[in-house]
């Protein structure tokens, strides 16, 4: 089938739920790093911004706006160990099986394969949509991100929209 | 999450966004962009299907070297077998085929 056409769906959501008009990002063009190593030996970490909770932590707001709360989540997490929280599209998928969304067990065989090198000590879950100050991420939340993954040694960002 | 991408990817660390949509990818131009035509919240299949899984999370880390330029968007090949649409806080499948 042909793909859905979102802008045009989203805007109507909004709209209806009282929401201020989206301004959607446009970009002409885009920046590339390229690695210099193989796949093999690179760290790779996951983000999901579908709204994905350990058990143990708060619920994400189902309904947030500018939310820029990141939650770190251990390699080694029980994948049953999530709740989702985000009104904004059907986890009832991702609610029985959270590689559907953020396919932790599917990396973590990956890296146990040697197709990856390693994966990352911490993944993550957070900048969930609709979030209108953008000028926050480029400048607090998004360079706080990056510094966590440095910390961490990551070489590649496996990153999944929801 | 595509502008979290695009300043990542300016700080040193290579990312590949797995998109559910094209066009929302389309606008936002991550640096690199693997578009699978399932329901949102199925980016990487249905729940218990391992090989989609592990396909899709495949076919998205070969973007990190055979990508050559900033924003490249790949369709990955295999599409959802059922209709669906966008259903907020509801289900996406809208009908079978």
């Amino acid at each position: 089938m042909k793909s859905i056409r979102y802008v045009d769906a989203l805007n109507d959501h909004y709209t209806a739920m009282g929401n201020p008009p989206y301004r959607w990002t446009v970009n002409e063009s885009a920046p590339l790093h390229r690695l210099d190593k193989p796949l093999a030996e690179c760290t790779v970490s996951l983000l999901t911004s579908g709204g994905v909770s350990q058990c143990s932590r708060p619920a994400f707001n189902a309904d947030a706006r500018n939310d820029h709360r990141l939650d770190a989540i251990d390699r080694d997490v029980n994948a049953t160990d999530f709740q989702i929280h985000d009104s904004y599209y059907d986890h009832s998928d991702a609610d029985n099986d959270i590689n559907c969304i953020f396919p932790v067990e599917r990396l973590r065989e990956l890296a146990a394969l040697g197709e990856i090198g390693k994966v990352s000590d911490r993944l993550w879950s957070g900048f969930m949509g609709r979030i209108y100050n953008r000028s926050k991420v480029l400048e607090e939340s998004g360079p706080a991100f990056a510094a966590a993954l440095r910390e961490d040694g990551v070489d590649i960002l496996l990153a999944a929209p929801s | 999450m595509g502008l979290v991408c695009r300043l990542l990817e300016e700080h040193g660390i290579a990312t590949v966004y797995v998109a559910t949509g094209r066009d929302l990818t389309a606008l936002v131009k991550p640096p690199r962009a693997l578009f699978v035509n399932h329901p949102m919240g199925n980016n990487f299949g249905r729940a218990g299907d391992t090989a989609t899984q592990t396909d899709i999370v495949r076919a998205a880390l070969a973007m990190i070297d055979s990508a050559e330029r900033g924003g490249e968007l790949i369709d990955y090949p295999t599409t959802w077998s059922e209709k669906f649409s966008f259903a907020p806080g509801g289900k996406a499948i809208a009908a079978t085929s």
